[in-house]
């Protein structure tokens, strides 16, 4: 049997056993395992204990717990709900207002979080009820809060893209600088289309009622107080990995710190609240974690197989333009990521692409990027996206499953439309580290 | 269930659910030592040599303690464009089935644990760095992880039975 169709198997096999609803871990992790068995007899039996051996000298990824940690804190300490207040009195008034605040609150939380996950929970268990309360659209604004809390893998700090920086084997900090302006990109293009689409349905998002505004300016003020800790922690993480105070674990570690700090001094740190982070946190650092291990036995196997050579023939067989080329991979991405894991399709397929990418002379940091917006738009579409299992698990129940389907469809087309966008103009996303690192 | 079983299962949750704890605290121990190395450095300008290798080990301590853990706390992803739209009675008799699978990854993770651990062990592996601390330790403790994640399964594997039968043994 030729290799090629081996690999092939493999992956039939894998979408055919991940339709039962088994853990992911688990029926990809069995599929490599007993690939290596078929393929290499005794010589497979460690496959799978050397490929999870591996993760151990992957120093990065140690920023995943700290990261969720930090914003699972924010969330559970109540110190997100500070912030939603502080967007909902200031941006109220206009129209689809208490929408665009929830935007401007996700790209705050992104800034101090590294998955989606801490957006998701604020935003479906503040955000919504609020708005749900005013009498906003269900569809659009669980459409807002899955596409806010996205960006929390564009915005640095993001574990996306360190998993991505080691397989990738490409600086975090460049990839990190990267998508900053991206990442601000969408979230003007989600504003932008809130704004325009509240101007000409006033129903799906009414301004506050003028009881609701009246407020004395000073009390306004004391409001904008909330964004003050958000922003110090920020910049305390940031300016420290930055200037190279500390390494990319440091800072994560610093800001993990510096954020159980700012629930103490808010005299919110409790010892429930404390050791529920502490619960959540492990959860979903184990998912992750599990799910890379499975995934590296896999694409173990894969390697062995010579997938890579293969995946170039394929590609350069069709003789396509490189920019061609590029827009396979991603329609690529997009089609397995309908039945794959997204962590575990950037494990098995990145290793496959990425030299590919290089070979085309385009830029893998710039990649890196599209990737994560790949990914963002993963998160959201069906049948298998984080942002779509969080948002069932925990949406008010006013909100049903056709509601949360119906809602991603204009975020998603706008993510389509800015990865063109990237896509066609690479200065957007690299002209930040070149500014920063120099040539 | 027979009565063995139902003690099995008691036995096991109430195991993991310690390791899990203890686990979950590690993060405490993983961001202080972190801290303290970054911390030292500032003052006197060394830096710890185990630091970078230390936090590593402390990571895949952290997960894969933590991992009988997180089946019982359900944080894992599955596959559920299907699986949501089941009766339960459907979905425990296919999680019963297909955890096997599961089963059989795990019992490979730690038939290939013990030999690299006895590997490490016996030939006294190091890792190549200036600290060259020995690696059984962090293997040992990633085949106990294992073999936690493997008494979990089979807890729920049972589990799924009951529930197939219409019983529960929560």
């Amino acid at each position: 049997m030729s290799y090629e169709l081996i690999a092939l198997l493999m992956f039939l096999s894998m979408m055919m056993l991940l339709v039962t609803g088994q853990r992911v871990f688990g029926i990809i992790g069995f599929v490599g395992a007993i690939f290596a068995l078929l393929l290499w007899g005794r010589g497979g039996v460690e496959m799978p204990f050397n490929a999870a051996y591996t993760l151990v000298n992957w120093y990065a990824l140690v920023t995943l717990p700290l990261f969720v940690y930090m914003g699972y804190m924010f969330a559970n300490a109540g110190i997100a709900g500070d912030l939603y207040r502080m967007f909902h009195v200031w941006s109220g008034p206009v129209r689809g207002g208490l929408a665009i605040g929830t935007i401007l609150l996700m790209v705050m939380i992104s800034a101090i979080n590294g998955l989606s996950v801490a957006g998701m929970a604020i935003g479906a268990t503040i955000a919504i009820p609020e708005m749900l309360r005013r009498g906003y659209d269900k569809v659009m604004i669980t459409g807002v809060v899955q596409a806010g809390s996205s960006l929390g893998i564009l915005i640095p700090p993001s574990v996306v893209m360190v998993l991505y920086g080691m397989i990738a084997r490409q600086p975090v900090g460049h990839l990190w600088l990267a998508g900053v302006l991206p990442g601000l990109l969408l979230a003007t293009m989600f504003i932008a289309y809130i704004a325009i689409r509240c101007w000409w349905q006033p129903h799906v998002g009414p301004p506050l009622p003028r009881e609701e505004r009246q407020m004395p300016l000073r009390e306004k003020l004391r409001l904008l107080r909330a964004g003050i800790s958000p922003l110090v922690i920020f910049l305390v993480m940031m300016g420290s990995f930055f200037t190279g105070i500390t390494s990319l674990v440091e800072s994560a570690a610093l800001g993990a710190f510096a954020t159980t700090i700012d629930a103490a001094l808010k005299r919110k740190l409790t010892f429930r609240i404390f050791h529920e982070t502490l619960r959540n946190t492990l959860g979903v650092t184990c998912m992750f974690m599990w799910v890379i291990t499975a995934a590296l036995a896999f694409s173990a196997v894969f390697d062995g197989l010579g997938a890579i050579k293969a995946i170039e023939r394929i590609f350069l067989g069709w003789e396509l333009e490189p920019w061609q080329v590029i827009l396979m991979m991603q329609l690529s991405y997009l089609l397995l990521g309908t039945f794959l894991d997204d962590t575990a399709m950037l494990v098995i397929v990145a290793p496959l692409y990425i030299p590919l990418v290089i070979k085309l002379g385009y830029d893998p940091i710039w990649y890196g990027v599209l990737y994560t917006i790949t990914c963002q738009i993963a998160y959201m579409t069906p049948p298998f996206g984080y942002n779509l299992f969080l948002m069932r698990a925990m949406a008010p129940k006013e909100i049903q499953l056709a509601d949360i389907y119906r809602s991603i469809v204009p975020f998603v087309i706008i993510m389509v439309i800015a990865m063109l966008i990237v896509t066609a103009f690479p200065e957007i996303a690299l002209w930040l580290p070149e500014k920063v690192y120099g040539r | 269930m027979p009565g063995p079983i139902r003690a099995y299962v008691r036995f096991v949750d109430g195991l993991n659910r310690i390791v899990g704890v203890f686990a979950m605290y590690i993060f405490v121990f993983l961001m202080g030592m972190l801290l303290y190395s970054s911390a030292t450095r500032l003052v006197t300008g060394t830096s710890y040599i185990w630091v970078v290798e230390m936090a590593q080990f402390t990571m895949v301590t952290y997960y894969i303690l933590g991992g009988g853990y997180s089946i019982q706390l359900n944080s894992h992803v599955r596959m559920d464009l299907f699986y949501s739209r089941w009766s339960d009675r459907t979905k425990a008799i296919l999680d019963a089935i297909t955890i096997l699978l599961v089963i059989a990854y795990v019992v490979m993770l730690i038939r290939g644990g013990v030999a690299s651990t006895l590997y490490a062990w016996q030939y006294g592996q190091r890792n190549y760095s200036a600290w060259a601390p020995p690696l059984w330790p962090i293997k040992s403790i990633m085949v106990v992880g294992f073999v936690l994640m493997l008494l979990q399964l089979t807890a729920t594997f049972f589990k799924d039975l009951a529930r197939a039968r219409g019983e529960s043994l929560e």
